[in-house]
């Protein structure tokens, strides 16, 4: 039997994407596991995997953020396929080989059809981590995005996720280096899956830069190469100051390059309809959206 | 007499930029010394320097991008007024305080007085806080600095004497930073004086990062905390760390940036669609053609007018 679970954090949005998802994928003995979020998430994840664990049927445990809706009929039948090799110990849709901190997306990124639907500016539909060269599954990673991860019976029953970890950020790193370090394999496989979230990926980048720091203390023998004194740790000091502020020029050259591609067209657009011509006709088009609401209204009525 | 000397790799650029700026200040003594490039920014300035090190009439040297364009037909006498006082070494017109790496930036900001004028898509300027006082924030002054940036620098004889740039750092960055250090270290003050000048340049403010964060090392170890370059709080491993951290978090907020500007350029191109594609639109095509036809005013607002109105805004 497969199980799914989700941490709810906001019910709306789990009733609106998460929720779904699940109707879709499930099967007919499915269990769902929807929990009101205990804060770190982590902890909401464990009693999950107790309540999972206790299943003797247990083929699969899906942890679903609550944004993230799977859109794949197919979805337990890959599963299981994935999971029929006992070496794996977790499946997902998105993830990277290579990975040296939390920024996952920075490395070598194995992605399934995975689409990013947000609202902003008249809503829309983007790869996710779109920035990135993706490279299609199946595939072995190192680490798994965490907004979808499928658990073996085995993880299920022999790992926890870190509750001192009270950031919000690096839980599925960190989980996904536990269940390397017990020597399973993380695989990502051709999962479609759509994430409903903002342009604004990290709203709290402060707290995602302490969650960095703390991963990297927690896993730098395992993500990093070896430093040993202190004047090594100098040079990588060095190094690292240089590269960010690098970083930071880049990232701010590349902000005034987008403004003035933006500037460019609101240029344009407001020179189209300043013109004569376009206020001219302004009537015309009053009456044409007047008409199309009209016909919306009663196509409405009939429905 | 104050000269002008430049270093030019593309004579172009500095047809169009530097030299209107260098005819528009300089005065009828002055010697300006337009040299073609001989290697590093740091060689070249130093064959410049040694080129006019013997003058005893020198008043001033003024090093100037072959990109940037001095606003300011009274620059001679700001240069002078800044001069007078024999402790000063160097002046610029953008200089910040508590520098600790060749990103100045990064540091407290005092003085600004630049516009950055670019040519990509379909050109803008972008002012800088002091480029017109009136607007400018509280923390923008004029007076001492510890560093400046040096697409305009202006030296006092003593240094065109006494100091050289290193030119063990590089080809180009941190020149500016490095010769601030020195200059200070022998007792001279930096300062910025209120000029202005406009900087011809791409948007892109590292586009050769590897080279720029190289250079960021060698000068963090040339001095290595001393006059404050190189330091930072905690331990190295501290450091080391959160830079990591950082630079991460500098490249997602690059990513959202890009998400987001996407989005507005998806958004902008629908509007721009629906427009043209409209009936009123295509119903209106030979007004519009008429229109293109008849002879054009000129406009009224251009970015050169623009610099022009703001070069006789308010000074401090």
């Amino acid at each position: 039997m497969i199980a799914f679970g989700s941490s709810i954090s906001g019910a709306e949005a789990y009733r609106r994407y998460a929720e779904p998802g699940v109707r879709l994928a499930c099967e007919a003995d499915s269990e769902v596991f929807a929990y009101a979020a205990v804060e770190p998430l982590g902890r909401t994840y464990n009693l999950m995997l107790e309540a999972a664990a206790a299943l003797d049927d247990l083929e699969a445990l899906v942890l679903v953020h609550p944004h993230t809706e799977i859109v794949d009929p197919d979805f337990c039948a890959k599963v299981r396929d994935a999971l029929s090799d006992p070496a794996v110990g977790m499946v997902g849709c998105a993830g990277a080989r290579g990975v040296r901190s939390i920024a996952w997306w920075e490395a070598e990124v194995v992605c399934a059809d995975v689409r990013q639907r947000y609202e902003e500016y008249g809503g829309g539909e983007i790869d996710t981590v779109s920035w990135a060269r993706h490279r299609a599954p199946p595939a072995d990673v190192d680490s798994l995005d965490g907004q979808l991860l499928v658990l073996s019976p085995w993880v299920v029953r022999n790992m926890r996720f870190d509750e001192t970890l009270l950031l919000g950020h690096g839980f599925d790193l960190d989980f996904s280096l536990q269940v390397r370090g017990a020597g399973r394999r993380l695989r990502i496989i051709d999962l479609r899956v759509v994430h409903h979230r903002s342009l604004e990926l990290i709203s709290d980048l402060e707290v995602w830069v302490e969650a960095h720091i703390r991963m990297s203390e927690k896993w730098d023998a395992v993500l990093a190469d070896p430093v040993g004194d202190d004047m090594g740790w100098k040079r990588r000091a060095r190094r690292a100051e240089a590269r960010r502020e690098a970083a930071r020029a880049i990232a701010m050259s590349e902000s005034l390059k987008l403004d003035a591609r933006v500037l460019e067209l609101e240029r344009e657009f407001e020179q189209k309809t300043d013109s004569a011509s376009w206020r001219l006709t302004a009537p015309l088009r009053a009456l044409n959206q007047m008409r199309h609401e009209a016909a919306q209204r009663r196509n409405g009525d009939q429905g | 007499m104050i000269a002008f000397g430049s270093s030019i790799t593309k004579q172009e650029v500095y047809r169009r930029c530097a030299q209107p700026g260098i005819r528009r200040v300089a005065e009828r003594d002055s010697v300006i010394e337009p040299m073609a490039s001989i290697g590093s920014i740091f060689r070249s300035y130093n064959a410049i320097l040694d080129r006019f090190s013997q003058r005893d009439d020198l008043e001033a040297l003024v090093l100037v991008h072959q990109d940037a364009e001095i606003v300011d037909a009274d620059f001679c006498q700001i240069i002078r007024r800044s001069l007078d006082d024999p402790q000063v070494g160097l002046v610029g017109c953008v200089g910040a305080i508590g520098v600790r790496s060749i990103a100045w930036w990064e540091a407290s900001v005092t003085c600004a007085s630049f516009i950055n004028r670019y040519d990509e898509h379909g050109g803008g300027d972008l002012p800088s806080f002091s480029w017109a006082w009136s607007d400018a924030p509280a923390y923008a002054r004029v007076g001492e600095v510890e560093t400046l940036d040096g697409f305009v620098l202006a030296m006092s004889p003593w240094v065109v004497r006494n100091v050289r740039f290193d030119e063990a750092l590089g080809e180009f960055h941190g020149y500016d930073l490095d010769l601030c250090l020195q200059v200070r270290d022998a007792g001279y003050k930096v300062v910025t004086a209120d000029f202005r000048a406009i900087h011809h340049r791409q948007l892109d403010m590292v586009p050769d990062p590897d080279q720029w964060a190289d250079a960021h090392i060698k000068l963090a170890d040339k001095w290595d905390g001393r006059m404050g370059i190189g330091t930072g709080a905690g331990s190295w491993k501290d450091r080391a760390l959160r830079a990591e951290a950082d630079t991460e978090a500098a490249l997602m907020l690059a990513h959202m940036n890009a998400l987001e500007s996407d989005a507005r350029v998806r958004d902008l191109q629908r509007a721009l669609a629906e427009t043209t594609e409209s009936i009123s639109w295509r119903m209106t095509a030979p007004l519009r053609w008429l229109q293109q036809s008849a002879p054009r005013r000129r406009p009224e607002l251009t970015p050169r007018s623009l610099t022009k109105s703001l070069s006789s805004a308010e000074s401090p």
